[in-house]
């Protein structure tokens, strides 16, 4: 899966491209880690190339918020497309792992 | 070859499943392997059935198939070592064989059979070559080691569907009789065993009844299933439904967070006398009660999928399950369904309400169960496990 990393001073941006999948999660999983042992505790995940996410999927993204807050930071989401914020609403993570509409509006959240 | 054993032979091929089955690379691997380490332009898994041989995997070779009469596995099959003809013009036995007198003009021939589990001689794994060709003991060795790599990726898918009659057997195997209701399910899943389950069982009050889906696909999701299922049931012995799945999901905390898995779940109880379904929703969100003029409700998640609040905090307490309840009057449908059926679908919540829309209607559980699953069966590629739970509340 390509990952593109946008590392600003007070967050990590990391755009996920494809399916986010039993594939994938791991590799983005990893990723969020590496990011936060790299002194980001603020991860904005922008999902605006995530075609699809999977149960898989989104066991990575609480496993991303997880390792964020232990940190003392926080997991944000920007940019969901339909299928992903279905699958957030349905779960009822979303009251967790709140979408915002940009990555701005993460960036500013607290 | 006696018949007795040739049909016990064709038993255990048929058991395993793979004729007429696409090509997989675990296979083709090997035979790209043997191709190459032997230097030939022909290498190949075959299996012999009854009257043809059924190409597995093939470097060199155009057709899927060709008659087993005229094979040279046909003889590979009929004893335990590596079957070698060095140079077949050579051979009185193959001086009128088509594989030799006409195209591709076949003089070497190396074959070793393949065994199933069970101990008879399924297949071969081949090499063949135009040119005749001396093999040595070396090269049997080498030949024979390949072998028993496929022999091992046919015995891997065996474990797989053993594994999945099991899970089968963990499903509900009769309905249960309530009178005034109708009650059905289904699960099939995507390879072989996977993470969804259904579940019901029959109490004096009533009738208690659960779809589950544990994330993830495959074994690992599976013996996971089979944990919340077992869990689920033993807590479902007493107090309500939200008692029994705060009590499960206690239970469950350290083998979840241990493991980075969760479960979404819709477990539900039935008062037959009023119509009255409690219901708790972890983070299943996949329930629809159908109306007999067409409309539908649909009952959302009441919280998180069994497992996230020990996943973010793991010194947390469990977050409260509070039961909802929705009464199902005469004619009324209470659907619930795996998200399998939603990615067969576009995956959207567009996709609840085509699922909604293919149900209106339905005259029974069962046929509520076949509609769902019809919406499935229509997609080539079923990528996740499906399944649907029913209760349908007779009109009198």
């Amino acid at each position: 899966m390509e990952i593109e990393t946008d590392l600003r001073a007070d967050a990590a941006v990391l755009r996920p491209a494809g399916r986010l999948t039993m594939v994938t999660a791991g590799e983005l999983r990893a990723r969020i880690d590496e990011t936060v042992a790299g002194g980001h505790r603020v991860v904005v995940l922008d999902l605006a190339d995530t075609t699809f996410m999977d149960s898989s999927g989104l066991g990575a993204l609480v496993g991303g918020l997880r390792a964020t807050r232990v940190a003392g930071g926080d997991l944000r989401l920007a940019c969901a497309g339909a299928q992903v914020r279905t699958v957030l609403q349905l779960t009822t993570m979303d009251r967790v792992l709140r979408p915002y509409d940009t990555v701005e509006d993460a960036l500013r959240a607290s | 070859m006696a018949v007795d054993t040739e049909d016990a032979r064709l038993v255990a091929l048929q058991r395993l499943g793979m004729l007429d089955t696409p090509p997989e690379e675990r296979f083709d691997r090997v035979v790209r392997l043997a191709q190459q380490l032997f230097d030939v332009p022909t290498a190949f898994v075959s299996l012999v059935d009854r009257d043809r041989l059924f190409y597995k995997a093939k470097v060199g070779l155009e057709q899927d198939e060709a008659p087993r009469d005229t094979s040279f596995c046909r003889l590979t099959i009929e004893q335990p070592e590596t079957f070698v003809v060095e140079d077949a013009t050579a051979d009185p036995r193959f001086e009128d064989n088509p594989w030799v007198v006409d195209d591709p003009h076949l003089r070497f021939y190396a074959g070793h059979p393949l065994v199933a589990p069970g101990g008879h001689r399924v297949g071969t794994l081949c090499l063949m070559d135009v040119r005749p060709r001396a093999f040595g003991a070396q090269d049997a060795v080498l030949l024979r080691d390949l072998a028993s790599w496929v022999e091992q990726e046919l015995v891997v898918d065996d474990e797989l569907q053993r594994a999945a009659q099991v899970q089968a057997r963990l499903l509900p195997r009769s309905v249960p009789d309530v009178p005034g209701y109708g009650v059905a399910g289904a699960c099939l899943p995507a390879r072989g065993v996977g993470g969804d389950f259904f579940d019901w069982a029959l109490a004096p009050d009533g009738l208690t009844f659960t779809l589950a889906d544990v994330m993830g696909k495959g074994g690992a999701a599976a013996i996971i299933a089979a944990t919340v299922r077992a869990v689920l049931r033993a807590a479902s012995r007493r107090g309500s439904v939200a008692d029994a799945v705060a009590t499960a999901e206690e239970s469950l905390a350290l083998d979840l967070s241990g493991t980075s898995m969760f479960a979404t779940a819709f477990h539900a109880h039935l008062d037959p006398a009023s119509g009255a379904v409690d219901y708790v929703d972890a983070g299943h969100g996949l329930a629809l009660v159908v109306h007999p003029d067409g409309r539908t409700t649909r009952l959302e998640a009441g919280g998180p999928p069994l497992g996230f609040a020990a996943a973010l905090d793991p010194e947390a307490p469990p977050p409260p399950r509070d039961a909802a309840r929705v009464v199902l009057g005469p004619g009324d449908l209470l659907v619930t369904f795996s998200d399998g059926v939603l990615d067969v679908l576009d995956g959207t919540v567009a996709s609840v309400d085509e699922v909604a829309r293919g149900l209106a209607g339905a005259r029974s559980a069962a046929d509520a169960v076949d509609r769902v699953l019809a919406v499935a069966r229509g997609a080539a590629d079923r990528p996740d496990d499906l399944t649907v739970v029913a209760v349908h509340r007779e009109a009198p």
